[in-house]
């Protein structure tokens, strides 16, 4: 191997975030516990350096590195921005949460800095090998996380089925990819393609392996019917946990989702569609029927991703151009969406006291008219209600779907965004017709109540002016996916 | 049968029996040690796959090291047995009969003749002075660099992740550090608090005094 | 004469006794933990034989790092074993009340 043509540059905001990872473990040692708000500066000016390195290694055509292990295209740039961001924001809605009750420490910032970084890994990734390795090291993260509230058996108790269904989704998982292996002889995402495009590749073995393929990425979506762990691990993680389960790592699992079967598996199309289809289905289904009975709002929140889930395979599985830069674009609004909702969860939760039931936001326009109002924006944008950002991306899925003939699988859809309303208007109708049970003053902290406005006002702005975002997401998907 | 299918055989019916006894063992003392035996038999079965490096690495890591894990926690936490296998044999009947159709229809998969497994050609004969550890190792460092370096990273991860979950201060621990105690100055230990001087009850005094 | 399909079935045996093993052992954990082991052994089990009848090293270097990644996830969930068994002493999934599926 020749070092001289190692070019490092395309894995620049990597190499960047994993020395700021190992620099900040050093600087954890030293600092005492008063002091632990440093680090909370650090980690936000370590994402704003990779946002800036990003920037810098920006390539409107696919780079492949490390010997092809690595690729910087136009949708893992964009998707790792949105990361950098959301990442950013979680950090943010969580400081005062997590200073609360005993979770700021300095494990904190590094574990999130860490799952960040498989984030970033998986995004990139052109061989299995990446693929699994970032994917089990934002798990690996993420299950740590959950347990770092030691204290809390919810808590513990929710890592514990985490990690065991996350444990048996990798091996449904890996059992899969060797099945792709032994049928292309490759573990290589391109290599893989061309294999079975040439019709050179063991059908057999390559559908059978496809079946525990979808398996396992339906796990890690938390699609029905493998979305049992879903409910429990949002609802019993420490809130702040489940606001980074269920952001930054849903845009990971969509660039997942595209790099096995959409770039790998392309030419089994007609395979996997059908599969996903069942998948969609019963995951708008099952997620919008059951969010309806549920009195806890962070597992209702849980249910309703079960459902969003749903949304965005209808655009992914129709496996053209316009259907997955519509599933990017819904995963883009889903993540600000459910930032936005738990970000208000937050504000509204204090030392001794979680906000965890619908209840709970009862008459919260009296006590606060402008969280109600955010809550408001997100819960109407979940709901699909125009002219917020959530209408337009179930607008973008559906079409998608009818222009590739599946019209049945559109109307269904448009049906179950119609009975998913209700359980949002459920939380409106809380917070502005009754009257409020308790009055404790909010207190946030300014930078919280920026980027929470903003993120709130960001789902009106993209809903009124959708297009630049859509035409984003639309060049990524065609620079990268090139066979599109 | 040649002798290696011979060996295959055994070494297969091993592993399986094992396997089986992890997953209803009584105890989960002997569930980790037939947990033992699985990775020693099957590291025997990579070892006729010639892949002497993994076979090798599986015992020294997983039996080494893993297990080992697995044991010491097994001993540590004081596990009531009894209790987590009731119901274990009411369900077995259904979930075995489901688990053997399972693995009876996957068998029938990948050993029907359309899934062309047999046209996989045999490896040739590799010469005596191949090495695989040494092919490995030169793949590792250079083609696979980045998969190296990266799960560097996931060991660092656990390292953070475990000992952040894990570790905890000791109350009742008698350690002291010195350098603490002999930073300490006077004004930390006593504090001197000025307060009104309270009116003397001479009466109360004179009580008090023994009767001479 | 060995060939793939035999390496392959008894892989997928395998497979099916480690998916048993984590339905009959949904209460005890650390039985649940082992079957998952078994589970990544039946996985290295194919990509070696592939890796042997393909000729091809990446399938052993791939082992490799999922035995590397494997043994980090074991020291994890061990970790949050015991953070749970100082909270509840018990490992019984049962008696973990608070989350119903």
């Amino acid at each position: 191997m020749n070092w001289a043509t190692l070019n490092l540059m395309p894995a620049l905001p990597e190499l960047f975030l994993l020395s700021a990872v190992l620099v900040l473990l050093v600087i954890d040692m030293l600092l005492d516990d008063e002091r632990r708000g440093v680090l909370y500066g650090l980690s936000l000016a370590t994402l704003a350096g990779c946002a800036a390195m990003q920037y810098l290694a920006w390539t409107p055509v696919p780079v492949e590195t490390f010997q092809k292990m690595f690729v910087a295209d136009p949708l893992s740039g964009v998707i790792k921005f949105f990361l950098y961001g959301v990442t950013a924001a979680v950090l943010i809605y969580t400081r005062q949460y997590v200073a609360d009750r005993q979770m700021f420490k300095g494990e904190y910032f590094t574990l999130t800095l860490f799952a960040l970084l498989g984030m970033n890994v998986m995004v990139s990734a052109s061989h299995f090998m990446t693929l699994y390795i970032g994917l089990e090291l934002l798990s690996l993260a993420l299950y740590a996380l959950i347990a770092l509230r030691r204290d809390s058996v919810p808590a513990t108790e929710a890592a514990m089925k985490y990690f065991v269904l996350g444990a048996l989704a990798s091996g449904l998982l890996l059992y899969g990819m060797s099945m792709v292996y032994g049928a292309t002889g490759s573990l290589d995402i391109a290599t893989i393609a061309r294999v079975i495009a040439s019709g050179n590749g063991n059908t057999v073995l390559l559908v059978f392996g496809l079946v525990f393929l979808v398996a396992g990425l339906c796990f890690k979506l938390g699609a029905v019917p493998f979305h049992m762990w879903v409910p429990d691990v949002y609802q019993g993680a420490p809130t702040a946990i489940t606001l980074m389960i269920g952001s930054a790592p849903k845009l990971a699992a969509f660039v997942f989702l595209t790099r096995i079967l959409g770039q790998g598996m392309e030419a089994l199309l007609s395979q996997w569609q059908g599969m996903l289809m069942i998948v969609a289905v019963l995951s708008m289904a099952l997620g919008n029927l059951t969010a309806i009975v549920q009195t806890n709002i962070k597992r209702m929140l849980a249910y309703s991703t079960i459902s969003h889930m749903g949304f965005l395979l209808v655009g992914f599985l129709t496996g053209n151009a316009e259907g997955m830069s519509s599933a990017m674009y819904y995963a883009i609004i889903y993540v600000l969406m459910s930032l936005a909702a738990f970000g208000v969860l937050l504000a509204l939760s204090r030392a001794g006291f979680e906000c965890e039931k619908v209840a709970d936001l009862k008459g919260l326009n009296q006590r606060n008219s402008w969280y109600a109002f955010l809550m408001l924006l997100a819960m109407f944008s979940m709901a699909g209600i125009p002219p917020l950002a959530g209408f337009y991306a179930k607008f973008a899925v559906i079409r998608a779907a009818a222009n590739a003939g599946m019209v049945p699988l559109a109307v269904f859809a448009v049906l179950m965004s119609l009975i998913g309303a209700f359980y949002y208007l459920r939380v409106v109708k809380a917070m502005y017709f009754d009257d409020a049970e308790e009055d404790a003053a909010i207190e946030v902290r300014a930078d919280m109540r920026l980027v929470l406005s903003l993120n709130g006002l960001a789902l009106l702005a993209l809903g009124v002016l959708p297009q630049q975002l859509v035409a984003l997401c639309m060049t990524a998907v065609k620079q990268s996916l090139t066979s599109l | 049968m040649s002798f290696t299918t011979v060996v295959f055989y055994i070494l297969s019916a091993i592993l399986l029996l094992a396997a089986f006894r992890v997953i209803t063992a009584k105890n989960p003392v002997h569930a980790a040690l037939f947990l033992v035996l699985s990775f020693f038999t099957a590291s025997g079965l990579w070892m006729l796959l010639e892949s002497e490096f993994l076979a090798i690495s599986l015992v020294l890591v997983y039996v080494g090291a893993v297990m080992v894990l697995f044991l010491f926690v097994v001993m540590m936490l004081d596990i009531d047995i009894e209790k987590l296998r009731e119901g274990f044999w009411k369900n077995f009947p259904l979930a075995g009969t489901i688990a053997i159709i399972m693995a009876g229809e996957m068998a029938l998969i990948l050993g029907s003749p359309e899934a062309g497994l047999h046209t996989y050609p045999a490896r040739a004969p590799l010469s005596a002075d191949f090495s695989n550890v040494r092919e490995l190792g030169v793949l590792m460092y250079t083609r696979y660099m980045y998969a190296t370096e990266l799960a560097s990273v996931v060991l660092l991860l656990a390292i953070v992740a475990a000992i952040a979950l894990t570790q905890r201060q000791r109350k009742d621990s008698k350690a002291m550090n010195v350098s603490e105690q002999v930073a300490v100055r006077a004004v930390d230990r006593v504090r001197i608090v000025k307060m009104a001087a309270a009116p003397v009850d001479t009466a109360a005094t004179d009580e008090d005094q023994p009767q001479a | 004469m060995l060939t793939l399909t035999h390496f392959l079935v008894l892989a997928a045996i395998l497979f099916a006794i480690s998916v048993l093993g984590i339905f009959l052992n949904r209460k005890n954990i650390i039985v649940l933990l082992m079957s998952i082991e078994l589970m990544l052994l039946a996985v290295n089990c194919n990509f070696i034989a592939f890796s042997h009848y393909l000729s091809d090293t990446a399938g052993q270097i791939f082992v490799f790092f999922i035995l590397t990644v494997a043994a980090a996830e074991s020291a994890i969930g061990l970790a949050i074993l015991v953070v749970l068994f100082r909270n509840l002493r018990t490992i019984n999934v049962e008696d973990l009340g608070s989350l119903k599926g």
